[in-house]
């Protein structure tokens, strides 16, 4: 877990939270067209809860945050434009608005979406 | 191509279609058009993420474009374009990079095998790129390049219904394009707070303007005289240049009515001085200038008739170098004593070192508004100390994050005193004690931050509307306590009415630091006015040297 020290107590953010923050930044990152599941067990428990938050794995080393970002990516795009750009955008984000460290953001391409085949 | 003469008004040549020789000299002429303008865009970008560089990924992606079509003499404007979009694709760098590449993807898709484009195929290969565009995004964000992609791709559509002349038609683009990217600060709130058009749209605009302009026969490389970004035009940066003679410093700031014609404008400053630097940022201008004591009004009369002038400002260069010798010595650090309590503060000028040297701090970093020192500075300038006490003073609001994250990843014992702002740094070092107790020490100079108010005046980067003022870019700013409070013609001006708006029946003293922009002489006698204002109040002047912020005030 990851307390941020305040006059008052600590505050805890909860790897959910960090997972939504970096999913709803991963939608919005041009390129990116969905979020996989990580496994296919990942893929059979997320399929049983609502809201799942799939494809984004948080770790913490110290009290620096580790992302895993599982994505599918539209074809005819720079693969490696995209995926930098995701991790960048997330790493801005989560840092931005939680004040914690981002160590690493690293990006899985899980498959690609063809929409045309040019 | 080789053409730089400015003829505006030209009337459009028509045409009908274009091969893919045709095309490529469009492309060259938006490649062309684009760098001219890419510092432009790359002050824009606060959208996804705030680094700056919009428009130098947008111009290395349309450069690799282009790349691949550079030597090809086919006249076939399918096989151009597909080309093209295949560039695009292998150099497609950043968000706006990677949606451009898209845009050029779908325009070919419809283009294919063709030999010619007409006005009915330049509308639908611009649907394409809307449709790409948008394929390539699960929620597009609206108010970015992709509003514009797709407003320019409805104009284009309704035009054809009444002209199938290209040239009107990209005249009707370009003005769609204009107007989106004007808008876009209405869809994106964060543009709008940070007082910017989208990036990645204006990148757009330029890349169809500079077509439109090719047509038309205006000059593409208003970047034919080297254009340096205007904040990197300083003070003092040429002082090993000055010439015999050449007494006077004379840097003016403007805005062109028009299009500024650079190269008659170094031949009109040639005959006046030397050691010429014009710089531009967001449309205004910065002209820098050595002069003979007689021709120091001369650059102002000359600019008079080209621009409205914002700022001027003028310095004896021989006093200058007298006084940035005597400035030049190092900052000496007290000795400090192993185990006791380290102060590290953040300051912005030489001037503020040395106060906060002389307050007892063990180390400095410089770093302020635009030049915010990395976590790794921070770190770096307190980890060899003998001591495993450590207090930071950020004394910036964009700095205390940047400390909090030293202070994770230090072994010490750190704290982080959040201080804001110089004011506050300094009143907080007063109840520093090296001796005592560190959670006491702390707890003190935690205390202190609501004992001082701080001022400062700035010039403001852009227009904006923020707490009810209105200030148009390149005017004279009031800050109190980080927030807009008053917009003034001159520095004289802000200091005075700003100080209006503070709490002074509670305070007693008012300390001045004057920038680096400021002389002292000035510095002098705005105090002087505040003193005959406020009679009952101690007034004290320090040179602080800080840029960008002529003066910041602290009331105690």
């Amino acid at each position: 877990m990851n307390p941020i020290e305040n006059p008052l107590g600590s505050i805890f953010i909860s790897h959910r939270a960090l997972a939504s923050i970096a999913s709803q930044s991963a939608l919005e990152s041009y390129g990116v067209v969905g979020l996989a599941a990580k496994n296919l067990a990942e893929g059979i428990t997320q399929s049983l809860v609502k809201d799942p938050i799939m494809g984004v794995d948080i770790n913490f080393e110290d009290s620096a945050v580790i992302i895993d970002l599982y994505i599918i990516v539209e074809y005819g795009t720079r693969i490696k434009s995209v995926a930098n750009n995701v991790a960048e955008l997330i790493k801005y984000q989560v840092e931005n608005t939680t004040g914690l460290r981002v160590k690493n953001v690293n990006v899985h391409i899980r498959g690609l979406r063809i929409s045309n085949t040019d | 191509m080789d053409e730089k003469t400015i003829v505006s008004n030209t009337p459009l040549n028509s045409f009908y279609s274009l091969n893919g020789e045709q095309f490529k000299r469009f492309v060259e002429a938006s490649l062309r058009w684009l760098k001219a303008n890419q510092q432009l865009v790359n002050s824009l970008n606060v959208f996804p993420v705030p680094d700056g560089d919009t428009g130098t990924n947008m111009l290395l992606t349309m450069q690799a474009a282009y790349n691949e079509i550079a030597e090809s003499t086919d006249l076939n404007i399918g096989h151009i374009s597909k080309n093209l979009a295949q560039g695009a694709l292998m150099g497609a760098r950043g968000n706006s990079g990677v949606i451009l590449s898209q845009i050029l993807r779908g325009f070919a898709r419809v283009l294919d095998n063709l030999p010619e484009m007409d006005a009915q195929l330049f509308s639908r290969a611009l649907s394409e790129s809307r449709n790409t565009a948008y394929k390539g995004v699960v929620r597009p964000v609206e108010g970015t390049i992709l509003t514009v992609i797709k407003d320019v791709s409805i104009a284009v559509e309704n035009a054809i219904t009444r002209t199938s002349d290209l040239a009107l038609i990209l005249e009707e683009a370009v003005k769609s394009a204009d107007e989106s990217v004007k808008y876009t600060p209405e869809l994106l709130p964060i543009l709008k707070t940070a007082g910017v058009v989208d990036s990645g749209g204006k990148g757009l605009f330029f890349l169809l303007e500079g077509a439109l302009r090719y047509t038309k026969g205006l000059t593409l490389d208003d970047s034919a005289v080297v254009i340096k970004d205007l904040a990197s035009i300083k003070f003092a940066e040429t002082m090993e240049a000055v010439e015999d003679g050449q007494d006077v410093e004379v840097v003016i700031d403007f805005a062109p009515y028009k299009t500024l014609d650079l190269e008659s404008f170094y031949e009109d400053l040639s005959k006046i001085g030397t050691s010429i630097q014009v710089g531009e940022g967001d449309g205004l201008y910065r002209m820098h200038i050595h002069t003979e004591t007689e021709k120091q009004d001369e650059p102002e009369s000359l600019i008079k008739k080209m621009g409205e002038i914002y700022k001027i400002y003028k310095e004896d260069l021989v006093d200058q170098m007298k006084r940035i010798e005597a400035k030049k010595n190092e900052i000496s650090l007290n000795k400090f004593t192993p185990g006791t309590i380290a102060v590290v503060a953040v300051s912005p000028g030489i001037g503020l070192s040395r106060i906060f040297a002389s307050q007892g701090a063990s180390a400095i970093i410089s770093g302020g508004q635009t030049m915010n020192p990395s976590t790794q500075e921070i770190l770096k300038a307190f980890e060899d100390l003998p001591t495993d006490k450590v207090i930071i003073l950020p004394n910036n609001k964009n700095i205390i994050l940047a400390a909090n994250t030293a202070k994770t990843l230090s072994v010490k014992q750190v704290e982080v005193i959040p201080t804001k702002n110089v004011a506050q740094g300094i009143s907080a070092i007063l109840r520093w004690n090296p001796e005592g107790d560190f959670q006491q020490v702390v707890d003190d100079m935690n205390e202190s931050l609501e004992e001082a108010d701080c001022v400062e005046i700035t010039t403001a980067t852009r227009n904006v509307v923020l707490n009810g003022i209105e200030v148009k870019k390149g005017k004279i700013i009031g800050l109190l306590n980080g927030k807009l409070m008053i917009g003034a013609d001159d520095v004289e001006d802000a200091a005075l009415k700003i100080l209006e708006k503070t709490d002074l029946e509670n305070r007693e003293r008012i300390t001045i630091f004057y920038g680096s922009e400021l002389t002292e002489d000035k510095a002098n006698s705005i105090a002087k006015q505040i003193e005959d204002k406020y009679p009952d109040h101690e007034i004290e002047v320090h040179y602080g040297g800080q840029p960008l912020y002529p003066i910041i005030m602290s009331l105690e």
